[in-house]
């Protein structure tokens, strides 16, 4: 066990970092779930590696990552199809355009 | 380990009928739907949505007794409060159906129905948890469902954009819940709320526990809508069919105010700081003081300059999420009592409000508030219960949001009895419920006072109107009626 938790952690922070600042900068709306998709991913790490560290008594932490993983599966598959359906009217993905909806 | 599967099965008696029901009403409309025309199918797959809903109510009644927590990890609990606000998300959903049946929804009937119950059920997942695992599904489960909702009416550009956004907010949120969760779970190594109480007070603070606190909060803090998380709510609101921005504006609100009630009462009961005036402490109270205030300056303003109907009780649902946080930040069983209260008497109110809208707004050709003028004359009996609803959100006494705003209020000013340090608060929400007044006594003279366009009589179903009626006395028995109801959240909130 040569690399520490802090490293780990460090790496969680930046990626959801990462994340964070893609989904709010980008404008293209698939850019944008990828860019969502980091910050869960970090989260997930962040599980990962406190249960191996320090909680590995229970399978607490690895249940909360599978959990969490589906969870991401089935809200990536549905923003996919939102991004699809939001195409077809604007024949354009790029969240900047949408303007319809203001006040 | 072993774990009795009996009283499980019993406990989740509710959620399993209404899984059974949702994909018996898909079944039904597939068979028999497609033939037929979309109001007839919307009629008789909503007929079983309801049924279901009132079969879903008959296991609650035998949990009465049950107090005890059912799974380890308290994943799953049974106690007198939650069967209350079960059965308080079972009537909103049944009155959501109601709505949904005079409304148009597009031709995929089944699929809208199924959604509606799937949002229910992750609703009542929520309410019925104390462990972040499961609150984290649920809330995921409710909201999938409520994107999915929101961009129902296929051929409006509107619906669809409303969704994506709501959608790319939601999913934003989510992922810092996540994210804060991680952190918690590796300070405590618990993910149920009453371990990492207890982990914490053994703890003392921690700069990562304030980073993971901070991140739930921005989670559960999109749910129910308060300023900063607050953007996807106008949009959403406004372009999701009208009886969806009911279910979103009060199920999903209450479910979410519960389980934030719960997280911090209970989990950060450790990490309160304060809000008192000159004498700001870090912690969930404070950061939630700030957020109240700006929620309720922001709500109320910006819903000034609003056209739209949708849109304008959109920020005022915002700024309600502020009056809400006020009872919060008094951080004491009085406040979550009146937080309790003022959440059920919303959510009826805000139904109501909402169903009247969807009922008006399609036959009057759309949503601003000029389609509205003179709907005194075309609908007298909707536009009444339309006051009786707006005159509550406002706080006029003697309708519930009255009493349900003083008692936030009163929770607020007592909870400091020699230096009423959250003065400051309360006075700022009295003036800015004055400022309410203004934007709902515009939407009345929209009804009352100016005339119309075109006077004809506008014919609302039978059913539509039981239901807004329902609401409506609801609004106005827990005005005059708030002791019963009131007592008992407060012996319960007691042992919370």
């Amino acid at each position: 066990m040569s690399v520490p938790l802090g490293y780990y952690l460090i790496l969680g922070g930046v990626l959801f970092a990462i994340g964070l600042c893609g989904a709010l900068t980008r404008k293209n709306a698939i850019a944008v779930l990828m860019s969502i998709e980091i910050m869960f991913n970090a989260a997930i790490l962040n599980f990962v590696v406190f249960w191996y560290y320090l909680h590995n008594g229970a399978l607490t932490g690895q249940m909360f990552a599978l959990f969490a993983i589906a969870v991401a599966a089935a809200e990536s598959a549905v923003g996919l199809a939102l991004v699809i359906s939001v195409y077809r009217h604007y024949k354009s993905v790029d969240v900047n355009e949408m303007r319809s909806l203001k006040g | 380990m072993s774990v009795a599967y009996a009283p499980i099965v019993r406990a989740l008696g509710s959620e399993t009928a209404l899984v059974l029901v949702a994909l018996a009403v898909l079944t039904l409309d597939f068979i028999i739907g497609r033939k037929r025309e979309v109001a007839k199918r919307r009629e008789l797959v909503g007929a079983v949505a309801l049924f279901g809903l009132a079969l879903s109510a008959v296991p609650l009644v035998g949990q009465v007794g049950m107090t005890n927590v059912l799974l380890p990890g308290e994943t799953l609990v049974v106690n007198p409060l939650v069967i209350i606000f079960k059965f308080v998300l079972i009537v909103l959903t049944a009155v959501t159906v109601l709505i949904s049946i005079d409304h148009d929804i597009g031709t995929h009937v089944g699929e809208y129905f199924a959604m509606l119950l799937f949002g229910a059920i992750g609703m009542l997942l929520l309410v019925g948890t104390e462990e972040f695992l499961t609150i984290f599904v649920a809330l995921e489960l409710t909201s999938i469902s409520l994107y999915v909702l929101t961009a129902f009416h296929k051929n409006s550009l509107r619906s669809q954009e409303a969704a994506l956004k709501y959608f790319l907010f939601g999913a934003i949120a989510t992922a810092f819940l996540l994210f804060g969760l991680s952190y918690i779970y590796g300070l405590t190594g618990a993910t149920n709320l009453r371990d990492i109480g207890a982990a914490l007070a053994k703890k003392g603070t921690d700069p990562l526990l304030g980073v993971g606190l901070l991140c739930v909060l921005v989670g559960l803090g999109f749910k129910v809508a308060m300023v900063p998380f607050h953007l996807w709510a106008p949009d959403a609101y406004e372009g999701a069919p009208t009886p969806v921005t009911a279910f979103i504006a009060t199920g999903s609100k209450v479910a979410s105010f519960f389980v934030l009630v719960k997280v911090l009462m209970v989990a950060f009961a450790g990490a309160v700081g304060s809000a008192y005036w000159g004498a700001f402490e870090s912690g969930w109270a404070m950061v939630l003081g700030l957020t109240a205030t700006a929620s309720m300056v922001l709500g109320n303003c910006a819903a000034i300059v609003q056209r739209n109907v949708k849109r304008l009780l959109a920020y005022s649902s915002i700024a309600h999420a502020g009056y809400i946080l006020v009872g919060l930040v008094a951080a004491s069983s009085t406040g979550a009592t009146a937080v309790l209260f003022y959440v059920i008497v919303y959510a009826i109110t805000n139904l109501g409000a909402f169903g009247v809208v969807a009922a008006l707004a399609s036959r009057a050709g759309g949503d601003d508030l000029e389609h509205f003028n003179g709907m005194a004359k075309r609908a007298p009996f909707l536009s009444l219960l339309m006051l009786v609803f707006v005159l509550s959100l406002a706080g006029i006494p003697p309708l519930g949001g009255f009493f349900g705003k003083f008692y936030l209020f009163a929770a607020a000013v007592e909870c400091d009895a020699e230096m009423f340090g959250l003065l400051w608060l309360v006075a700022l929400g009295i003036v800015m419920s004055a400022v309410s007044l203004y934007y709902y006594l515009v939407l009345m003279k929209h009804m009352y006072v100016l005339p119309a366009k075109d006077e004809t009589r506008i014919a609302t179903p039978g059913h539509l109107k039981m239901a807004l009626a329902f609401c409506a006395a609801g609004v106005v028995l827990l005005g005059v009626f708030p002791e019963p109801i009131l007592a008992l959240l407060k012996a319960l909130v007691v042992r919370l």
